[in-house]
């Protein structure tokens, strides 16, 4: 059998962020789920299945104390295993700033040992859908940019929902996992995913977006091709750390760049991003934007909610503005 | 570790202690220094006779747990004052000393996280089918904080092996104990869980080793959790920038009166040492210490080797 046909699963999102965590508690019984729900499948149904199939002792149920299970998580991995912690809903993080930031980010280097590895995955459902008010519905992406020692994913397709999980299965640093709700209703190919895609070719702008905005960036991206704007649409995948080198290859070509996010404008991680390329092409004149949420706390009802959201329209937009059309 | 072994290791802690407020009361800098004075019979007793698998987790003052665990007293010197051959190389200090191999996995950086970890490690040890146990101890601060109710809330649901040793040592920085807890008390609470709570003079070795040895007995025979409240008193300031005046000095004298090294001292001339060679044996340790530190402050700094990796955006 010489056969080069790889098998070609296609599968929701859903499916795709829990195939690649079936497969390496699979291969590794070290991996252990954790959280609330988890028993039931967890928050959002990722972990469906994975109670039933490997039983209590890898997929453990734990009470409503996300003190209490970060903190155990970070004392499975330094007693060798290899914890996947659920967090009910990303927005929750917050309420363990402390056991990820000061203690997981911090814990090998402050111990004098940074080159241990110490796996930890965080995952858990993120971002607005439809009306689940402002404490869960919020991007995340920006709290957690700021702490060194941790590494951030947030896949856009089930293809790099895979690919995301399993490069935070195989991370040597506590990886954070934000799972975009809209992602896990999409349905595709789950091989062939990578860590950073080009999802558009042009020579005109350089988009980033990842998460649920690659999405309305590509449309964005048809509807101008339409018209004979060519978008290079890049989807990082990966927040932190973040490939600079194949934005910055394309702004050299484009001098056009705008980084479309759906986190709160202020201090979100397109400004980062736009402040690294400005610092990487001293004297190239640039044309920089921003597309983000307002800083407007989320509303409950959902026809609000969708008013603010960023859209195709507003990136199809911001572009025009930014060319001068 | 013989009763004589265990003063030894109390002895050491306290040696350690008076050095370094010798140091600062000549003007010398000692990094995050926080003396363990007046509780080494609890850190002893709780600490000591656990095998290299169990895990303590020790309190910022837990040098004599550190000692009792078998970490070597040149690795925490050498940590104290940034020299190298630590255990971190300078990026934790005094505060983070650690020795995985011996069970000393290192300390959290804001109280609290610790309860969680235990809570971890004790679930490690279960699920691994050992008969290891986690000795988790705490003061006042990390124990006023929800983490604790948390973790000993999964502890119990889970029958995990953890022992949890509150040191009730009268102070948390210059706030009496009882202004933050109901009755002075830091235990109390936790006999709604319906698990042994156990409160003891936590100056007496033996009170405190016979509390301690039953609930890592129960631990080790997959009975749960326990809690020992050790009732013991700060001697020194809280750290190097802290007077104390705030402390009475008649409540001083009484606790000084009480000073564990004095009953455990008392306690092995009345079972038949020999005053004389507990004299040796004090002469020894004092001049011991004295070289070791002197070694460890001629030592090298420590290097900054190792740096981590950057995980950040590339090429910054």
């Amino acid at each position: 059998m010489s056969s080069v046909a790889t098998e070609t699963r296609v599968l929701t999102g859903r499916e795709a962020f829990r195939a690649g965590i079936r497969e390496e508690m699979l291969r590794d019984e070290r991996v252990l789920v954790l959280g609330e729900t988890v028993r039931s499948g967890g928050a959002a149904g990722v972990v469906a299945g994975l109670f039933d199939e490997f039983g209590p002792r890898r997929v453990i149920e734990c009470p409503v104390s996300e003190n209490g299970i970060f903190g155990a998580a970070l004392g499975l991995a330094l007693a060798g295993f290899r914890p996947v912690v659920e967090i009910y809903s990303a927005d929750f993080l917050l309420a363990v700033a402390n056991e990820v930031m000061n203690d997981m980010a911090k814990w090998q280097v402050q111990h004098g040992r940074p080159d241990e590895p110490l796996p930890i995955v965080i995952r858990g459902c993120m971002a607005a859908t439809e009306g689940l008010g402002p404490e869960h519905s919020q991007s995340m992406e920006p709290f957690f940019l700021h702490a060194p020692g941790l590494e951030l994913l947030t896949p856009s397709t089930p293809a790099t929902a895979y690919a995301a999980m399993r490069a935070a299965l195989a991370a040597t640093v506590p990886t954070l996992v934000f799972e975009h709700r809209k992602v896990y209703e999409l349905s595709g190919p789950v091989e062939g995913g990578v860590i950073g895609e080009r999802v558009t070719s042009g020579a005109d702008v350089t988009v980033v977006a990842w998460g649920w905005m690659r999405h309305e960036a590509a449309h964005a991206a048809e509807r101008l091709a339409a018209d004979g704007v060519g978008v290079d649409l890049l989807d990082p995948v990966r927040i932190r750390p973040l490939d600079l080198d194949p934005v910055i290859a394309s702004v050299q070509r484009t001098g056009a760049l705008i980084v479309v996010e759906e986190a709160f404008v202020t201090g979100n991680v397109g400004a980062e991003i736009l402040a690294r390329v400005a610092e990487a092409l001293p004297g190239h004149p640039l044309r920089l934007r921003r597309i983000a949420m307002p800083d407007v706390i989320h509303p409950y009802d959902a026809r609000l909610e969708r008013a603010i959201l960023p859209t195709a329209d507003h990136v199809v937009a911001g572009i025009r503005t930014l060319l001068g059309d | 570790m013989s009763e004589l072994g265990l003063y030894r290791t109390m002895l050491v802690s306290r040696a350690l202690d008076d050095e370094c407020m010798d140091m600062l009361a000549r003007g010398l800098p000692v990094p995050h220094f926080h003396s363990g004075a007046g509780q080494e019979a609890l850190s002893v007793g709780g600490a000591a006779g656990l095998r290299d698998s169990d895990v303590v987790i020790y309190s910022h003052r837990g040098y004599a747990q550190l000692l009792a665990k078998g970490v070597p007293l040149e690795v925490i010197a050498r940590d104290m004052f940034y020299k190298a051959g630590g255990s971190n190389a300078a990026r934790g200090g005094v505060m983070h000393v650690s020795a995985p191999e011996i069970g000393v996995p290192g300390r959290e950086g804001v109280f609290g996280a610790r309860f969680g970890m235990a809570a971890g490690f004790g679930l490690a040890q279960r699920l691994r089918d050992t008969d290891d146990v986690t000795v988790c101890f705490y003061g006042e601060a990390a124990g006023a904080r929800g983490p604790l109710y948390e973790a000993l809330n999964m502890a119990v649901l889970w029958d995990l092996p953890v022992v949890l040793i509150a040191e009730n040592n009268g102070w948390s920085v210059n706030s009496r104990t009882e202004w933050l807890y109901p009755n002075a008390r830091m235990s109390a609470v936790w006999r709604g869980f319906d698990i042994p709570v156990t409160v003891v003079d936590g100056n007496d070795l033996g009170e405190v080793r016979a509390a301690v040895g039953e609930a890592v007995r129960r631990a080790r025979a997959g009975e749960g959790p326990s809690v020992v409240e050790g009732l013991t008193y700060r001697l020194h300031p809280h750290i190097w920038w802290d007077d104390a005046a705030y402390v009475p000095a008649e409540e001083l004298a009484e606790a000084q009166e009480r000073d564990p090294l004095t009953l455990t001292r008392a306690a092995l001339v009345a079972a038949g040492t020999a005053p004389e060679q507990l004299d040796a044996l004090e002469a020894e340790v004092a001049e011991e210490v004295r070289a070791v530190l002197a070694e460890v402050l001629a030592g090298p700094d420590a290097q900054w080797d190792v740096e981590p990796r950057i995980v950040g955006v590339a090429g910054v």
